[in-house]
């Protein structure tokens, strides 16, 4: 073996308690890295499995061409296709059997009147198709419906809304429908397709509440007889089907619902979860590199006569990269059983929470193994490069020399290069922010500014730490002005190690005041443009469930109390060749209850071909009132419309507004996404909405909020994200602190003999980990301040990008009781950090400490 | 000076055993001491390598405890005290010297000055503090760190600190052994001058008959016993009766 390595090797040995905070941040963040590789491939497959399971009797689907799809949807919407064409297709040679797939939004009504879903998942309800082979769905309980009234529902539903067989509910269509559950179904051999929602109705049925006519269904199923391809079924179908119909193959079918599954909910998934093991790892760099900086010097002796020996610099050099590849190495392959570890857990546990996650084996890929693997050796032996390098510039004179404490400091050219990152950083933000909005330009600006509080960290940490440590003197007296002095001894370890902390500070309260703009940002939205007095509404997040019933907003007008009521509908089409959202309401009365801003032209006669755009969509399509533009439908129908109003906000009326008149002959199945009513004159707030909630309940009771309530919920899946994203944050928190413990823990070593000699001149244990405490307090509150101040500047520059570069306005919120909070928690972690340190530091036996040599 | 029975005891061991380890690797450093040091005197405590003096002092200090018998700060039996008392004893009532390292890097000459007293959370006498300030003539140097001082300059300052909350009893081990002589010879005087003009009590341990020789009394320590007194001693005739040691390793 060769002498670095055995140097290295004995090393280890000696002092492998001094690695366990840097193992732990490389085992923790490659854990989470595998885990979440492990559990996206997993759940990737089980879709897979699930959809081929539940489509397999499928050989062909036949559906309509026409798809328009609108910005920020994944999938796109289709006409609906005849059912007749279900006779055509059963005579062509090769079909087994053809059953029409009617699907529209079915959102159930539990035993305790609360609707099932809707926060997320569609709710969906389609026509229970008796060829068993062409239905996704199995009965696994009671029977098929046969007559009208009659639902299946597949089991996790029917389990969330303690739902059973023989049970009488309400399917809102949105319309409310009677139904009685004679089924329980299931959807590849679990509980339903994720958290989506099915509700099975007799064709019937289906024709009647989820389609605009009879005669219309969203596609047509097609089994092939036997000795018949899928492909060859596919190009038998072609020739028999009518222009603007298309078939394709029940696995292309399969293949493109798990995509859509895989792009809404599996990608944002993964993604979220890898960008956040990435800060975990960014933030285990800062201990890495300070552990080894830390272990380095305290080595120089050691290394100074290794190299009077005549060893060379290479292999002093190696021999501290020697030890680092193998904390590497064993912290990243324990971080992968870990990781794979976390998988299993995870895969266990969903379906205890009422997730059903697809069944079969744990899928561990090459890739989910390699990847995280490297990551964390790269990691590791990246962070501890420089230190390596410090120990090979030893000099071997230095082995004579008293003291072997890093006693690094604040350079001249550090300052200077960091003063100039910090000037350049503000002057390529603001230009991104203010002069040229630009999303680019500013995030490039957040990367300066981050690399600049890394690189001025240790000139502030002084002056930071003396200020912050000011009250400690008074406070604590001489055991608060040791702790002070001690964390200012070294300014680069203290920036370091609190550098670890800044970074997940940074990224909480980026993502606080990032979460509390956009609470602020609706809240406006909703103060500035809704002039009602209570709305009507579905969930704002997710698919929102069935959405509201069309006729609800008339039956509200008529109300004696009610001096206007106006629904907003959603429809899709083309507008020269770009899918657009359509509003779909009664634009008469639609400025007395939202803000529409300055109205040139009227919103009064639109009838059947006019349309009202805001002002931002028609100076973008050189349109004015007057001009005509052509909308194209799912329907393949083209039909010309006359801009007939311009008006000046957009927020919650949308873009494009046309009346439900000329919706009419392209409509699916019909729901309102808000309904806003305004009261008559004197007319209290409470008497408006208890009416407003009489009248609701005939249609499925949906929500009814005040103006103030309707902002608060706008915004409360916001709340919901930040909650994720806060644990998810917790991680890199946890990294920092065991960075600031591993730290901590080195400096006591280094600091033996003066512990003793304090201990001797009279100080107390008590005092002795307070004084640990305290300067561990300090430390994080350096990083707390930096990071709160960095978190802040880049929350504010991503408001004001957004601001810039989206139609949509912005506004810029500091909420200070949160970020108080997080600075709270900041500090608590530093107390928390400094917990073990300080009680093995207060064990030191005096005697042996001032023998220490 | 032989009048110096009159006084009380300082700090006393009676009995005093000290056993390390256990078995077939125990070692007596300790082998039944008694010995008092009186108030008002400068004790040495002299001995050949491993004679035991330093686990006299730590153990008489309150920084090791005994194996049996007993140790008396004053009054105060040190085995009856629990580490928060004992701590607050030294804080208290002794003061310490150490070879090398006896001052806190982050802290100024002043401060180091004061550490028992801020321990303690007292002022201690300004007067008193300002006249150790003078004797040790450090008056310049009060903002400076240690690292900015030479090695004399630094146990001169100990010293201060050693007698700055008033002990009962200072004790020194081997306060010299890292200074040049004449360094040494300042930190010997100032540790004399502290007992024969302010009234003090010092115990040193010292392997130096130089050192030895500052002190009113020297007691010899061999192979863990007390072998012999020596008032007034001189350079001359303590390295005679160390001399007698070598060889023999055993006293007359």
């Amino acid at each position: 073996m060769n002498a670095a390595l055995r140097l290295s090797l004995s090393s280890l040995r000696g002092h492998g308690r001094r690695f366990a905070g840097t193992f732990f941040a490389v085992f923790l963040g490659v854990a989470f890295l595998a885990g979440t590789l492990v559990m996206g491939d997993t759940l990737r497959a089980g879709f897979d499995t699930m959809f081929g399971e539940a489509t397999e009797g499928t050989d062909a689907v036949v559906r309509s061409a026409n798809v328009i799809t609108t910005p920020g949807e994944s999938q796109g919407v289709r006409a609906p296709v005849g059912t007749a064409l279900v006779e055509t297709i059963e005579r062509v040679p090769g079909v087994a059997a053809a059953a029409p797939d009617i699907q529209g939004a079915g959102q159930l009504v539990g035993s305790d009147g609360r609707p099932v879903g809707g926060q997320g998942p569609p709710t969906l309800a389609g026509n229970w198709i008796g060829d068993p082979k062409l239905n996704a769905y199995r009965l696994a309980e009671g029977r098929a419906p046969s007559k009208s009234g009659e639902v299946v529902v597949n089991r996790g539903a029917a389990k969330k809304g303690r739902l059973k067989i023989g049970d009488t509910t309400v399917l809102r269509t949105p319309d409310p429908v009677r139904v009685t559950i004679v089924g329980l179904a299931t959807f590849g051999g679990e509980d339903g397709m994720a958290q989506v929602t099915f509700t099975g109705m007799t064709r019937a049925d289906a024709e009647k509440y989820l389609t605009a006519k009879p005669g219309e269904a969203t596609g047509i199923r097609v089994r092939a007889g036997p000795g018949v391809g899928q492909e060859e079924l596919v190009s038998a179908l072609t020739p028999v089907l009518p222009k603007g119909v298309e078939a394709i193959t029940g696995q292309e079918s399969a293949q493109e619902n798990t995509d859509m599954i895989s792009s809404r909910f599996l990608t944002l998934f993964t993604t979220l979860l890898l960008v956040f093991s990435g800060i975990a790892l960014l933030v285990a760099t800062f201990s890495i590199h300070n552990t080894f900086a830390i272990v380095v010097a305290q080595r120089t002796r050691e290394n100074a006569l290794l190299r009077a020996l005549g060893a060379s610099r290479r292999q002093v050099t190696a021999s501290t990269l020697a030890e680092a590849s193998a904390v590497a190495v064993t912290a990243s392959a324990a971080g992968i059983a870990g990781g794979t570890g976390i998988a299993a857990g995870l895969q266990a546990l969903f379906p205890a929470i009422g997730f059903p996650f697809p069944e079969g084996g744990l899928v561990i890929s090459g890739l989910s193994v390699l990847l995280p693997f490297c990551v964390g050796v790269v990691v590791c032996l990246g962070s501890a490069l420089l230190p390596a390098a410090r120990a090979g510039r030893t000099a071997p004179l230095a082995a004579l020399r008293e003291t072997a404490v890093d006693e690094s400091g604040a350079s001249r050219t550090r300052a200077a290069v960091g003063g100039g990152l910090a000037a350049l950083s503000v002057g390529v933000t603001l230009t991104g922010v203010l002069l040229t909005p630009s999303l680019w330009l500013a995030g490039l600006g957040a990367v300066l500014a981050l690399a600049s509080f890394v690189v001025l960290g240790p000139v502030a940490s002084s002056a930071a730490v003396r200020v912050l440590g000011a009250p400690l003197d008074r406070l604590r007296g001489v055991t608060g002005s040791l702790a002070r002095r001690n964390a200012l001894r070294s300014p680069g370890r203290t920036a370091a190690t609190a550098g670890a902390l800044m970074i997940g500070v940074a990224v909480v309260s980026l993502f606080t005041v990032f979460g509390a703009s956009l609470k602020a940002t609706m809240d406006r939205t909703v103060s500035h443009s809704f002039a009602g007095d209570v709305a009507v509404s579905t969930p704002s997040f997710g698919a929102g469930g069935s959405g509201l019933s069309p006729r609800l907003a008339p039956a509200l007008a008529r109300q004696p109390a009610v001096e206007h009521a106006v629904g907003l509908g959603r429809g899709v089409a083309e507008v020269d060749g770009e899918g657009r959202a359509l509003t779909v309401t009664d634009p008469v009365t639609l400025g007395e209850v939202f803000d529409l801003g300055h109205v040139r032209g009227s919103l009064g006669g639109l009838g059947t071909d006019g349309i009202a755009i805001t002002r931002q969509e028609a100076a973008r399509r050189h349109l004015d009132t007057g001009d005509t533009t052509r909308l194209t439908f799912t329907d393949g129908r083209r039909v010309n419309f006359t801009v007939r109003a311009v008006y000046g906000r957009s927020e919650l009326v949308g873009d494009y507004v046309i009346t439900r008149a000329a919706w009419a002959p392209h409509r699916t199945q019909d729901a309102d996404t808000l309904v806003a009513v305004a009261f008559e004159d004197g007319v209290s707030t409470a008497d408006g909405k208890a009416v407003v909630r009489k009248v609701a309940e005939r249609y499925g009771s949906p929500e009814v909020q005040t103006r103030d309530e309707y902002a608060r919920s706008s915004a409360a899946g916001i709340d919901m994200m930040l909650t994720l994203v806060y644990a998810l944050l917790a991680l890199a928190v946890l990294i920092a602190l065991l960075g600031i413990a591993n730290t901590l823990t080195l400096a006591i070593h280094e600091r033996t003999r003066e512990l003793g000699l304090l201990r001797a001149v009279g100080q107390t244990r008590a005092q002795l980990r307070a004084m640990v405490r305290w300067e561990s307090v300090l430390v994080a509150a350096f990083g707390t301040a930096g990071g709160l101040a960095l978190g802040a500047f880049l929350g504010w520059v991503l408001v004001e990008a957004s601001d810039g570069a989206s139609d949509s306005s912005f506004a810029f919120a500091l909420p200070p009781l949160r970020l108080a909070v997080v600075a709270l928690v900041g500090l608590a972690a530093g107390a928390l950090a400094g917990l073990r340190p300080a009680r093995r530091a207060a064990r030191l036996d005096v005697l042996r400490a001032i023998a220490t040599e | 000076m032989t009048t110096a029975t009159a006084r009380p005891d300082a700090a006393r061991v009676v009995d005093a055993v000290k056993v390390y380890g256990t078995g077939d690797t125990a070692v007596r450093a300790l082998d039944g001491v008694s010995v008092g040091f009186p108030a008002g005197r400068f004790t040495a405590i002299m001995g050949p390598s491993g004679s035991g003096k330093s686990t006299l002092m730590h153990c008489a200090a309150g920084l090791d405890t005994l194996t049996s018998g007993s140790a008396y700060i004053g009054d105060t039996e040190l085995g009856a005290l629990d580490d928060r008392r004992l701590t607050l004893l030294r804080r208290d009532r002794i003061g310490f010297v150490f070879q090398a390292f006896n001052l806190i890097p982050t802290l100024t000459v002043a401060e180091n000055i004061a550490l028992p007293m801020d321990l303690a959370g007292t002022k201690g006498s300004r007067a008193w503090t300002d006249a150790l300030v003078d004797v040790v003539g450090l008056r310049d140097r009060l903002h400076h760190r240690p690292s900015e001082l030479s090695g004399g300059q630094q146990q001169r300052v100990a010293v201060a600190r050693a007698f700055a909350s008033e002990p009962d009893v200072v004790f020194a081990d081997e306060p010299t052994g890292n200074l040049d002589s004449r360094s040494g010879q300042e930190v010997l005087g100032l540790l004399g001058r502290a007992v024969r003009r302010m009234d003090r009590t010092v115990v040193m341990v010292t392997h130096d008959p130089v050192a030895a020789a500052h002190a009113d009394e020297v007691v010899f320590l061999a192979d863990g016993r007390l072998v012999d007194r020596m008032e007034n001693p001189t350079a001359d005739k303590v390295l005679d009766r160390m001399k007698a040691f070598d060889g023999k390793g055993a006293p007359v």
